[in-house]
C-alpha cells in the first residue's frame, strides 16, 4: 500500500479494551492500521497530549430522505449556522443542526470522531442514503434498516411463518445494503398509515389479529439473533417522548430477556408521571433494570437546551409534537415500509418538561454503572447536533460544573430528578469507553475502539486541558486510517471514509415469494427496488460466514 | 402553522378512498398517473381499484381531467385562498361568510359535501399543480391547501403534495439540498453556499446580467424564459449540454451534444415524492455522458488552476 508510516510520541495513552488509562508509550502506524513498530515515516511529538481511539457514533442521523426532509424544513437555521467556506482541501457546506453532508464528515472529524452510523434507511429510499453517505467524507460509516412497521414482515408474522419472514428480512437487509436491523415504534407507525397509534405492547396492532408490538419485538430480536447479525436488534421503543412511558420501557426490556437488543436514546423513554403537569425522571429504575441485565447496551439519546430539530421514523409522535408545538410539521411514509415525522424544537432550560429530559440524559450515564452498555449520543440531531457532544462530556466529567448548572433550574424540577444526588463523575478511560470501545464493541466492529495491533488506525489526540469541553471541542490531530486529516481542530485532507454492509444468509428462493407480492404493494419495480452494490464507493461487506465467526 | 404532510405514491395506491387534484391536470401533464399511483389501480387495501376511489378535481376550467372526475369544482380564477380558507373553517364546525363563499363560483353546499367527504375519508390525498401554486397569491395557496391537509388530520389520514415539473428537478433539489442544505438558488461567490430566491435564482441573475458565465445542462431556459434573461444568455459565454439542439443551444457559444438520460446514458431519476430510481440505459451513443463532459472540463481547469 505504501501508505505513510507514522509514530505518536510520547502521549498518555488511553486504550480501554488493552487496560490502558493514560500510559506513556508509542503508538505505531502503517498502512492504515495499527502496528507495534514502525521504522522511519512522519513523528507526531504528543509530549502534554493524550491519545485516544477515534469516536463511534453508534445512532446519528446524516443521510437520507429524512435528515433531507428536515434541511427543507429549517432553512431559518442554516442562515445563522457556521459557513464552511471551500479550501483547497475541503468543499463549502453548512452546519447547523443538519449539517450539509460535507460538513457533517469534517464537523464529525474535526471532533475526533472517525466512525458514524445513520440508525434509519427505508429500503425504498436506501439508495439516497448510500449517495449522501458517500457525499459524507473521512468518516467510516454503516446504517440500519427499518424494519419494525414493514408490511410484508408483520404479513408473515401474521400468519405464524417465522421461517420465510427471517428469509425476507434477511434479503432486505442486503437489499438497502445496510448493517443491522432497527425498529421504531413497533407496529406504531404502520397504524400511523390510518392516522393511529398502538396501545401498549399487547394489543393487536390495527389491521391484525395476532401482531403486537411484544411479538414484532421478540420476533425481529429473535430474527437479529438468527442471523447472526454483528449488532443486535437496535430498538427505538414505543410511547417515546410521552410520560410514564418508563412502563413501556421496563416491559420492553423484560421481554427481551434472553436475547440481546440496542435500546436507542433511552433518555426519551424513561419517563415518569401521568401527564405533561406530573412529569418527572424514572431514569433510576431504567437504569437499575439496565445494571443488572447484561444482555442490553443502550445510547442515552441525551438533550441539550437550545434550538434544533427532530426527525424520526415515529409518525405518530411526530404528530403529537406538532400538536404541542404548533409549530412546524412535516410527514413521509414510505410505501409498506415505514413513516417519517419532522418537526423543528427548542429545549428551554425554563420549561419543566425540558428540564426534566436534560437531567435524565445524564442520570442515565450515570446511573448505568457499566460504561460498556451505555454510549453517548444525543439521537443527533434530536436532542441537539452532534458537535454539542463535548457539552455533555464536561457534564459527565466535572459534578461541580454540573451543580452549577442545576442551579439555573426552578426548584419544582429538582424535586422530579435524581441528577442533584449524583457525585459520580467520568474518568477519560470511561469517556473513552462511552464514546468508542463500547459503541464498537456493541456494533461487532473488532477493528475499531481501541489501539491494539491490527486495528484501523483511527487515532484522535487532545492537549491536555483541565476542561475536558475545551479539550473534546478540539482536537490536536485527528488520524483516520493512518493519514493525519486534521491538525488544530482544521481540516488538513480529505479522504473518503469505508462502509460496513452485512450480507445475511438467505433462500434464493425467497425473490419468488417476494416479486409478486411487490408487485402488488409497491409502485416501484422489483429489479429497482435493491440497492446496487455499484452504487456504493469503498463498501465492506461481511459476508454471513465472517457475521457468525466474530 | 405550517405542515408538508406527504407519503410516497405506493400509499396513494394503496391506501387513498379520496383523490383530489387541485389546479392541475394530470390526464395530459402527468399521463401515467392515474393508472399508475391514484386512480385505478387495485392496491393492498383498495382491492376494487378506481371503485374503491373517489376523485374530485378543482379547477378554473373544464380540461379533459374532468371527465375522469367524480366530482368537478370549478372555481373563479384567483379564488383558491378563499375556498380553502372556507373549507379549513367548515372542517373545524366554524362560521363561514356566505358572501366571500358566493364569489369563488361554489355554493356553501358545494363545499360543504367537500369537507364531509374529507372528514369521511379513510385516507385523503390532494395534489396540487400550477393552477395552485403559479397564480396569485402562490406562497399562501401552497400553505392553505397544506395547512388544510394538516389540520384534517386530526379528524383522519390526510395528505397533500405538489405535482412537480418534468425531467429530474426533484433529483436536483434533493442533491442540492443535501450538498448545500438549499433546494435552489445557491449562491457560492463567497466560498459558501448563500440561499435568496429572487436574488439567486436563474431569471433574477441573467436578467440583472449579474453572472458572466453561463453553463446549461439538461435545461432549455431560452425557449421559456422572459426575453431580457435571453439575451444576457447571447452576450456572455455560454454553454449548453443537451442530447438534442436546442433553442438554447442555438444561441449559445458552445454546444456539446450528450447522451440522452435514461436512453442512452444512465443515472438516478427522484420521482415527485423523492423515490430515486435508477435509469438502465437500453442504447449506446456516440456522444458522452453530461457526467463525462463535466468531469473532464473540471479536471481541465483543475490542471490550469495548478500550472
Ligand atoms: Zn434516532
Amino acid at each position: 500500500m505504501g501508505r505513510a508510516m507514522l509514530r505518536i510520541q510520547g502521549g498518555k495513552v488511553y486504550d480501554p479494551v488493552h487496560g490502558l488509562d493514560g500510559v506513556r508509550r508509542d503508538v505505531c502506524v502503517a498502512d492504515g492500521r495499527i502496528v507495534a513498530d514502525v521504522s522511519g515515516g512522519r513523528v507526531i511529538d504528543a509530549t502534554g497530549m493524550v491519545v485516544l481511539p477515534g469516536g463511534v457514533d453508534i445512532h446519528t442521523h446524516i443521510a437520507g430522505a429524512a435528515i433531507n426532509f428536515a434541511r427543507e424544513m429549517i432553512p431559518e437555521d442554516h442562515r445563522r449556522a457556521v459557513a464552511l467556506t471551500r479550501t483547497p482541501v475541503r468543499r463549502a457546506g453548512i452546519g447547523g443542526v443538519t449539517p450539509s453532508t460535507f460538513a457533517t464528515g469534517y464537523m464529525y472529524a474535526s471532533m475526533g470522531w472517525t466512525t458514524i452510523f445513520e440508525a434509519a434507511v427505508p429500503v425504498l429510499t436506501a439508495k439516497h442514503t448510500h449517495e449522501e453517505l458517500r457525499d459524507t467524507p473521512i468518516v467510516d460509516k454503516g446504517c440500519y434498516l427499518l424494519i419494525g412497521n414493514n408490511e410484508i414482515v408483520m404479513d408473515l408474522l401474521e400468519a405464524e411463518d417465522y421461517e420465510r419472514a427471517r428469509h425476507v428480512v434477511a434479503w432486505l437487509v442486503w437489499a438497502a445494503k445496510a448493517y443491522g436491523l432497527k425498529a421504531v415504534n413497533p407496529g406504531g407507525v404502520a397504524a400511523w398509515k390510518w392516522g393511529q397509534n398502538v396501545k401498549g405492547l399487547f394489543e393487536p396492532v390495527p389491521g391484525y389479529q395476532r401482531v403486537t408490538p411484544a411479538r414484532l419485538i421478540a420476533a425481529l430480536a429473535q430474527i437479529a439473533e438468527d442471523l447472526s447479525l454483528p449488532h443486535p436488534l437496535h430498538l427505538h421503543c414505543n410511547q417515546l417522548g410521552l410520560p410514564g412511558n418508563f412502563a413501556t420501557t421496563l416491559e420492553t426490556m423484560k421481554l427481551l430477556e434472553g436475547r440481546r437488543a440496542h435500546l436507542a436514546h433511552l433518555q426519551f423513554h424513561a419517563y415518569g408521571g401521568e401527564d405533561w403537569s406530573t412529569f418527572r425522571s424514572e431514569a433510576p429504575r431504567i437504569a437499575e433494570y439496565l445494571n443488572d441485565h447484561p444482555n442490553l447496551t443502550a445510547d442515552a439519546g441525551a438533550i441539550l437546551f437550545g434550538d434544533t430539530v427532530t426527525v424520526t421514523a415515529d409518525g405518530p409522535w411526530q404528530y403529537l409534537l406538532y400538536q404541542l408545538t404548533g409549530h412546524k410539521w412535516g410527514n413521509m411514509d414510505i410505501e409498506n415500509e415505514t413513516g417519517c415525522g419532522i418537526v423543528p424544537y427548542a429545549y428551554r432550560e425554563r420549561s419543566l418538561v425540558n428540564a426534566v429530559q436534560w437531567a435524565v440524559g445524564l442520570e442515565l450515564l450515570l446511573l448505568v454503572q457499566d460504561p460498556w452498555r451505555i454510549f453517548l449520543t444525543t439521537d443527533h440531531p434530536n436532542g441537539g447536533a452532534f458537535w454539542r457532544y463535548p457539552e455533555i462530556i464536561r457534564l459527565l466529567m466535572d459534578a461541580d460544573y454540573r451543580r452549577e448548572r442545576l442551579k439555573a433550574l426552578s426548584p419544582k424540577v429538582l424535586k422530579r430528578i435524581v441528577l442533584p444526588d449524583i457525585d459520580r463523575e467520568y474518568t477519560l478511560s470511561e469517556i473513552v469507553i462511552i464514546t468508542s470501545a463500547g459503541p464498537a464493541r456493541a456494533l461487532g466492529l473488532s477493528q475499531k475502539g481501541h489501539l491494539g495491533v491490527g486495528a484501523d488506525a483511527d487515532i484522535v489526540i487532545y492537549d491536555e486541558h483541565p476542561d475536558p469541553g475545551r479539550m473534546f471541542g478540539r482536537p490536536r490531530y485527528v488520524i483516520k486510517a493512518g493519514e493525519v486529516v486534521v491538525e488544530d481542530g482544521e481540516i488538513q485532507k480529505t479522504v473518503s471514509g469505508r462502509e460496513f454492509i452485512v450480507r445475511p444468509a438467505y433462500d434464493e428462493t425467497i425473490e419468488a415469494f417476494l416479486q409478486p407480492l411487490f408487485e402488488h404493494y409497491y409502485t416501484v419495480s422489483f429489479a429497482n427496488y435493491p440497492v446496487e452494490l455499484e452504487r456504493i464507493h469503498s463498501a465492506e461487506v461481511y459476508s454471513w460466514e465472517e457475521a457468525v465467526r466474530q | 402553522m405550517g405542515g408538508k404532510p406527504a407519503c410516497t405514491l405506493g400509499e396513494v395506491k394503496n391506501r387513498a378512498d379520496l383523490i383530489i387534484y387541485w389546479g392541475g391536470n394530470p390526464a395530459e401533464c402527468h399521463p401515467r398517473h392515474f393508472t399508475k399511483y391514484t386512480l385505478t389501480p387495485k392496491g393492498k387495501f383498495t382491492p376494487n381499484g378506481r371503485k374503491d376511489r373517489t376523485m374530485v378535481l378543482v379547477d378554473i376550467r373544464e380540461t379533459p381531467s374532468a371527465r375522469a372526475a367524480d366530482i368537478f369544482l370549478q372555481i373563479r380564477p384567483g379564488r383558491d385562498f378563499e375556498v380553502l380558507t372556507a373549507l379549513r373553517a367548515i372542517i373545524k364546525d366554524q362560521p363561514v361568510d356566505p358572501e366571500r363563499v358566493a364569489q369563488t363560483g361554489l355554493t356553501l353546499d358545494q363545499l360543504r359535501d367537500l369537507a364531509g367527504r374529507m372528514k369521511r375519508a379513510r385516507f385523503g390525498v390532494m395534489f396540487f399543480g400550477m393552477g395552485l401554486t403559479m397564480t396569485r397569491g402562490k406562497y399562501m395557496n401552497s400553505s392553505a391547501i397544506l395547512t388544510l391537509a394538516a389540520e384534517l388530520n386530526a379528524f383522519t389520514k390526510f395528505i397533500a403534495m405538489p405535482m412537480r415539473g418534468h425531467g429530474n428537478v426533484t433529483g436536483a433539489d434533493t442533491v442540492l439540498r443535501w450538498t448545500t442544505g438549499y433546494p435552489f438558488g445557491v449562491c457560492f461567490n463567497r466560498g459558501y453556499p448563500r440561499y435568496n430566491p429572487g436574488e439567486f435564482s436563474t431569471i433574477d441573475l441573467l436578467v440583472r446580467g449579474d453572472v458572466d458565465a453561463v453553463l446549461v445542462v439538461g435545461a432549455d431556459p431560452a425557449a421559456t424564459m422572459p426575453q431580457p434573461a435571453i439575451e444576457h444568455l447571447k452576450r456572455v459565454p455560454t454553454i449548453v449540454l443537451d442530447p438534442k439542439v436546442s433553442t438554447t443551444m442555438r444561441i449559445a457559444r458552445v454546444g456539446i451534444l450528450t447522451a440522452a438520460t435514461g436512453i442512452s446514458a444512465g443515472g438516478t431519476v427522484y420521482r415527485m415524492d423523492e423515490v430515486p430510481i435508477p435509469l438502465r440505459p437500453a442504447l449506446r451513443s456516440p456522444y458522452p455522458t453530461d457526467e463525462e463532459v463535466l468531469r473532464r472540463i473540471r479536471q481541465t481547469l483543475a490542471a490550469r488552476t495548478d500550472e
